[in-house]
């Protein structure tokens, strides 16, 4: 290690643009030469201030040394390079957990397991909970089902696709959808969305083509499907899944048959009622 | 009578599975020119289209998906296909198991039509 | 308390109507001008008026389709954002003017098929006429409409 430290220093010395700062950084940090670690990592940023490892590296540095809030500027920094970075929105719940905002903490951690499935993840929620008081009853789900409605579709989507399960009212029951700057907007999303259903529940029946099944619909920022609810919320309640612009039809089609499947299993289990 | 829509509907009605093709006016719900099997309401197609339309639109406008392009309803015997601007809508009324994947391809060349 | 027809009958189809259609105003009048069902107006004046008002254009929309087309017009439909529909509804007691008033939430479309259920439905629902149907006088008629307003506003 110190063998390679002392070969990148010699590099950086010789290219002060090559990104050889980003592991001499992170050596230096892990040895805990923190203000070393700084000094080369914010000299980095200085000729690549676009580069989110970058930002990454100087945020852990920060992390390490307790400077929490100048952490989660460079998170999210990255965030802004680099909508959708895990590390970053970890990161931040862990300033935030550090902070005693538990609340944003599992917000954040919970859009982290939106994007990707971290069994790290979920135990940092759990802890999260557990300091924060919040019992979570999961006794009543089967074990391949999420406890926590928000990652109810948690698996069956990419990073680019998105689902929530609506009530007949339009609230959100199930799911999450999260805006490019992090914030959960599925209530404004399914308030917006759910008159929909209304009217092709009107047009089906005047048209006498059966009960409706899914509408989809592309847009310029997604495509976006919907469905009618099965089993306990077939009376109005509705799925939600969008994708991104390009995500072919047969595809969402195939993915909101899953998505459905799931729902069912996780209404059948108790989901929904307050137990999960 | 022929009018500018009208190879436009003739076309999408040849596609396997349709039952009815119409150009209709997005605020009124009106049917401006079509082309119906036998036993089509072309008027209530027209009427409850166009709904259809208007509220997608606003609604995904309000969630912030921004413009719509093709959208389908797929119900247990039947389909319903439109695509359009602000005073014009292109509808495809069409069995369950028509090719939709051919007819969201000629609705879409077909749009054109109706700018 | 305002109630919404005058002869119970109606009360269901109208609802039905206006549920449906999404429309902001509904008008059941009878040829002569007096009201039969409201929805949505909060003045009793306002009724008053707009039955006059929908009597004359029926009225004069009618005879002019005679005299062009040797039969009625059947439906008249005016305005862009705020709009009406006048139209006939013929029930077994006789033929009723209906008035709806709608913006863009709902849609000429909308209100065309949904006034075919509304005449279909008032059509059953409608009870034999009792008795003969004398000439409406004139001062029968103020007594009648002002009888009905009253019952539909609640106001003597």
């Amino acid at each position: 290690m110190a063998d390679d430290v002392r070969s990148w220093s010699d590099e950086l010395a010789r290219d002060p643009a090559s990104l050889v700062f980003l592991p001499l950084a992170e050596a230096l940090r892990r040895q805990g030469q923190l203000d070393l670690a700084r000094k080369v990592a914010t000299r980095g940023l200085e000729r690549h201030p676009h580069n989110p490892e970058a930002h990454d590296l100087l945020a852990r540095v920060h992390a390490d040394r307790g400077d929490l809030q100048d952490a989660f500027d460079e998170w999210d920094m990255v965030l802004r390079l680099l909508p959708g970075h895990v590390g970053a929105i970890k990161g931040m719940a862990f300033v935030r957990f550090q902070q005693g905002a538990h609340e944003e903490a599992e917000r954040l951690l919970v859009q982290a397991q939106g994007i990707g499935e971290d069994a790290d993840i979920s135990a940092a929620i759990d802890t999260v909970r557990r300091s924060s008081g919040v019992v979570v009853s999961v006794e009543s789900l089967p074990p391949d089902l999420p406890s926590d409605p928000h990652l109810l579709f948690a698996g069956l989507l990419t990073n680019d696709q998105t689902a929530m399960l609506l009530t007949k009212d339009g609230l959100v029951l199930a799911g999450a959808y999260y805006a490019a700057d992090g914030r959960d907007v599925a209530q404004d999303v399914g308030a917006s969305l759910s008159g929909v259903s209304d009217e092709a529940f009107r047009a089906t029946r005047h048209l006498g083509i059966g009960a409706w099944r899914s509408i989809i619909f592309e847009a310029e920022e997604a495509v976006v499907s919907l469905s009618p609810a099965r089993g306990a919320l077939a009376d109005g309640g509705m799925l939600v899944l969008a994708g991104a612009p390009a995500t072919p039809l047969g595809l969402l089609r195939r993915l909101l048959d899953r998505c459905l499947t799931r729902v069912e299993a996780w209404l059948k289990a108790g989901g929904g009622t307050g137990l999960a | 009578m022929t009018t500018r829509f009208t190879a436009v509907l003739d076309a999408l009605i040849r596609q396997r599975g349709v039952r009815a093709s119409l150009v209709v006016s997005a605020t009124d719900g009106i049917a401006i020119d079509s082309n119906l099997q036998i036993g089509q309401d072309g008027s209530r197609v027209a009427a409850l289209s166009a709904s259809l339309y208007r509220k997608a639109r606003r609604s995904a406008t309000a969630a912030g998906f921004g413009a719509t392009g093709f959208m389908q309803l797929e119900a247990e015997s039947g389909r319903l296909c439109l695509i359009g601007g602000d005073e014009l809508v292109l509808v495809v009324v069409a069995e369950r198991d028509a090719n939709v994947g051919m007819i969201r391809v000629e609705m879409l060349r077909s749009a054109e039509a109706l700018a | 308390m305002i109630k919404t027809s005058v002869e119970p009958w109606i009360e269901t189809p109208l609802r039905a109507f206006v549920l449906d259609a999404g429309v902001q105003l509904a008008l059941l009048l009878h040829p002569s001008g007096q009201v039969l069902a409201q929805h949505g107006f909060v003045r009793a004046v306002d009724v008053m008026s707009a039955c006059a008002l929908a009597a004359a254009i029926h009225a004069s929309s009618s005879e002019l389709g005679r005299q062009l087309e040797g039969k009625p017009f059947r439906g008249l439909h005016a305005g862009t954002g705020r709009q009406i529909f006048l139209a006939e509804a013929e029930t077994a007691r006789g033929p009723y003017i209906f008035l709806t008033v709608f913006d863009q939430d709902s849609s000429l479309g909308l209100v065309r098929m949904y006034f075919e259920e509304l005449q279909t439905n008032l059509a059953s629902a409608a009870p034999p006429p009792v008795g003969p149907q004398g000439p409406v006088l004139s001062a029968n008629f103020e007594g009648e409409l002002n009888r009905n307003l009253a019952e539909l506003f609640g106001r003597p």
